[in-house]
């Protein structure tokens, strides 16, 4: 007999990682107080980590294995959610978590980004599958919010805030995936200055669900006579439900939902083939109007820039609680005598965690766990500094955006890479019984496959990363961020316990500088093979860099720390991890950034010497 | 209904293994506070009583939260706030100054001046389990008093019926307002909690209320007031005198006997259980 899944919480968070981010390594307490964070401070913020934990524990985690073991089907033309999100939705919109960044104009709370990627860690760790409707929904509405007319602001943002109405966004179709430029959905002008919509998109996460009364779909789509490729394309409002401008919700808009794909993960979040226009009466309007035709790309990268953040912060998200699990039962779970004692069959069993090599896989998932999550903050930390000092010094802003373009393809790529490969290690600590659905791994670890793709596939990131944001601005952006190590490098190499590892990171500092150039002769040269194949090594190499600049830079400030405190406090304890973190990263980690590029400097083409038909032979 | 509600802020229970003695004395450095949990179920009980459960945010009445601790504790209260209390007071005072008694007295005079309706607080705190303060505080103003309340009904205003739960079922009680009543765990429960103001119809979540975001943030603004111990008493010598902490031994190993009567042979002899 099936065993029923029971609503248990097993989401785990170690929150005094969090404030250390905060309030130890990034300072975010000088950005509180000043517009526009003039409401919060440092109490506000470790209240509202603390509340949100609390929610994420009772109400969404227990969910996270019902969602996964019952699924999305399809009702009557109709998507069916998990039932239990229903409640989860209307508690989550009470308490205001997913709006907690939105603008106080809109509803919102106006929090630094710096503390909002925190609670989204904590709901999407909590519950992924149930944390990409709201997550999606608040997208959608920031795009109206940036781009769309004073009416259309009116009419759905802060509907779509408060979680009255969902969102969408709708780019993939059949034929067009990574290359969104060939997408076929058309919109034909109808008189009254609405458009019709034709077409089929598919992977739409969130595209039906009886959450919310009506769900608002951003669609790109092409008006007839645009030009082909990106250009041609604009970004319509599309809501499931025809509204009038009050709000008054109509007849159903002619968007169905065609079919849900049954998926490996994320098995409580719908994913949804939606067909626009099916008996052509599917009707839209331009996002920003009439002015803003051919638009959609820019607008949706908006979008798209601030879901990769949340697809990364999701990898880190889960990859921590399968940690924090793991490290549990590791603690509990007897297995095997001490390596010491290893002739004596009757010597005392010992928890796993006494055992060499699960103490170097449980320091390896917190490195990386902690390290990417330092990775995120420190990109949203630069970005709430735009928003402080963007208005009064342009030089500083400048420096800060930049650090936000260059960051966003790493956390993204780098924090879904590592953070499937955290919740495949988990499973390796528990052992078998990691593989059951008796612990919470397997299913982390399902979950978590699709952050490397979603979003913009991971190697799109490198391409992102190589092709765009080195040379952005001249590049100064990453002349910037060299700078920054080396400045640290300066200060610390020779730390009495750090200072081997921050050497170390010099060299791999250098490292970098001397691919980045090796990258730009490739272009230069017209050898352009090497490029789309080095890609996703230099991103790894960048990522590496700077996690363990990150994990170092933690590390400094733990062992000042740690001098003010005994032995016994329990902040002693946490300092040491900090420092045993960085030492690990950097010895085992940091030292394959120079490799790697060595690697890049024989400019291997293997893969494209192979004729296709030599791949097998079946 | 005005409401008073005495908060205490206790180390975090799941960490009682970080507890430290250091010279006959806990040190308290490092430790996680949170709120007594009962206290939390007393602020839960005051906002049902004060509210209609369907619009809990129009309030009909006043729920006033009270501590004693440094200006740390404040966080404590402001948790409290944040939830739908509406006003908070910190009686400024060192843990180690402090005993059920001097509390009792001092939150007498703060009664005196506060003039509440109905004070409802937490069984005992989870830290010293003293289970006093209710008790004393009942006495020392000469009100009735209920404790361990399992549910409360308000149908009027100036009574309350109290249940309590006992060996083989409840106890009712009706008290005449003012009074002092000491809540249980379950006074959480979806039902237990019943007024006027809110439809019968209507039912709670099962314990207590998240604090909204919104909430959080508008805490700041509500009143926040200190006071001085000796504001209030004008002795504050401590009833109880503490002459030392230490920790509980810790286990030692078990063995492995042989035979039952070396089992037996050791529980008389080495243990002296027999």
């Amino acid at each position: 007999m099936e065993k029923p899944v029971q609503a248990i919480n097993r989401y785990k968070a170690d929150l005094r990682d969090f404030n250390f981010l905060l309030f130890e390594q990034f300072k975010l307490q000088d950005l509180c107080g000043k517009a526009p964070f003039e409401a919060w401070g440092e109490e506000e913020i470790r209240s509202s980590l603390t509340e949100c934990y609390r929610f994420a524990r009772e109400v969404t985690g227990p969910l996270n294995a019902i969602g996964d073991a019952t699924g999305c089907k399809i009702e009557n033309g109709r998507v069916i959610a998990p039932r239990q999100f229903e409640d989860a939705w209307k508690k989550l919109y009470e308490a205001g978590w997913i709006s907690i960044g939105v603008s106080p104009d809109h509803g919102g709370a106006g929090a630094p980004l710096s503390v909002a990627v925190l609670t989204l860690e904590l709901l999407a760790g909590s519950n992924a599958a149930f944390a990409m409707y709201p997550g999606l929904a608040h997208g959608a509405g920031e795009v109206i919010a940036a781009f769309g007319t004073e009416e259309q602001q009116h009419l759905f943002c802060e509907r779509m805030f408060a979680g009255k109405w969902g969102g969408t966004m709708c780019l993939t179709e059949p034929h067009a995936g990574t290359d969104v430029g060939s997408a076929k959905t058309t919109a034909k002008k109808n008189a009254d200055g609405s458009y019709n919509i034709t077409g089929t998109k598919i992977f739409i996460t969130g595209g039906d669900h009886q959450l919310a009364e009506n769900i608002i779909h951003l669609v790109l789509a092409r008006v007839e006579g645009a030009p082909p490729g990106t250009k041609g394309l604009t970004l319509f409002i599309v809501p499931s439900v025809r509204t009038s401008p009050d709000g008054t919700l109509g007849e159903r808009n002619d968007a169905n939902v065609a079919s849900i794909e049954h998926k490996m993960g994320i098995n409580g979040s719908a994913t949804c083939v939606l067909n626009f226009g099916e008996n052509g009466k599917c009707i839209g309007w331009p996002v920003g109007g009439e002015e803003k035709l051919n638009q959609g790309m820019p607008q949706m990268f908006r979008m798209m820039n601030g879901a990769r953040i949340a697809v990364g912060v999701q990898g880190v998200a889960v990859a921590s609680s399968a940690y924090l699990n793991a490290l549990e039962y590791a603690r509990e779970r007897k297995q095997g005598s001490s390596i010491t004692h290893w002739k004596d069959a009757s010597a005392p069993r010992v928890p796993i965690i006494d055992h060499a090599d699960v103490r170097r896989m449980l320091l390896d998932m917190k490195c990386r766990v902690e390290g990417i999550r330092a990775l995120a903050v420190k990109l949203a930390f630069h970005r709430d500094a735009v928003s402080v000092y963007g208005a009064t010094d342009e030089k500083v802003a400048v420096y800060h955006q930049g650090q936000v373009d260059l960051l966003v393809p790493l956390v993204k790529a780098y924090g879904s890479d590592q953070g499937f490969r955290v919740c495949e290690t988990a499973i390796q600590t528990y052992g078998g019984a990691g593989y059951t659905r008796d612990y919470p791994v397997e299913q982390y670890c399902r979950d978590a496959k699709i952050f490397s793709i979603y979003e913009g596939t991971n190697h799109i990131q490198a391409m992102d990363l190589v092709g765009r944001k080195l040379g952005q601005a001249g590049g100064a952006n990453l002349q910037s961020f060299l700078g920054d190590v080396s400045k640290f490098v300066a200060a610390q190499s020779s730390h009495p316990v750090l200072g081997d590892a921050v050497k170390r990171l010099g060299k791999a500092q250098e490292q970098v500088g001397a691919t980045a150039m090796r990258m730009l002769m490739w272009f230069q040269s017209g050898n352009l093979g090497m490029v789309p194949l080095s890609a996703n090594r230099v991103l790894e190499m960048m990522s590496e860099l700077t996690v363990a600049w990150l994990l170092l830079d933690a590390a400094v400030i733990a062992e000042e720390e740690k001098k003010k405190v005994d032995a016994g406090h329990p902040d002693f304890a946490f300092y040491s991890g900090k420092t045993q973190a960085a030492l690990y990263y950097a010895r085992n980690v940091l030292p394959g950034v120079e490799f790697k590029g060595k690697l890049l400097e024989e400019e291997d083409k293997s893969p494209l010497d192979i004729p296709n038909e030599a791949f097998a032979t079946v | 209904m005005k409401i008073l509600v005495p908060l205490k802020r206790v180390s975090d229970p799941d960490n009682a293994n970080k507890v430290k003695v250091t010279g006959g004395k806990l040190d308290a450095s490092g430790l996680e506070w949170k709120p007594n949990p009962f206290d939390e179920y007393a602020v839960e009980a005051a906002l049902r009583l004060t509210e209609n459960g369907t619009n809990t945010k129009a309030r009909v009445g006043e729920v006033v939260v009270v501590t004693f601790g440094p200006k740390e504790a404040e966080t404590t209260l402001r948790a409290a706030l944040a939830t739908g209390a509406d006003k908070a007071i910190r009686i400024d005072a060192l843990d180690d100054a402090l005993d059920g008694d001097v509390v009792a007295r001092a939150l007498k005079a703060l009664v005196d001046k506060e003039k509440p309706d109905l004070v409802l607080l937490g069984k005992q705190a989870v830290d010293g389990d003293s289970n006093q303060v209710g008790q004393l505080l009942a006495e020392y103003l000469g009100w009735p008093q209920a404790t361990f309340a399992a549910s409360i009904k308000s149908n009027a205003d100036k009574a309350l019926i109290v249940s309590r739960e006992v060996d083989g079922g409840a106890l009712n009680l009706k008290l005449t307002l003012p009074a002092v009543v000491s809540v249980d765990l379950r006074i959480v429960a979806p039902k237990s909690v019943t007024s006027i103001h809110t439809p019968a119809t209507h039912t709670y979540p099962d314990g207590v209320r998240f604090a909204a975001l919104m909430a959080i943030m508008a805490a700041k603004k509500k009143p926040m007031t200190e006071v001085k111990l000796a504001d209030l008493v004008t002795d504050a010598a401590t009833k109880i005198k503490y002459t030392g902490f230490e920790l509980p031994p810790s286990r030692k190993a078990g063995i492995k006997v042989k035979t039952v009567a070396e089992l037996v042979e050791k529980l008389k002899n080495e243990a002296k259980a027999l």
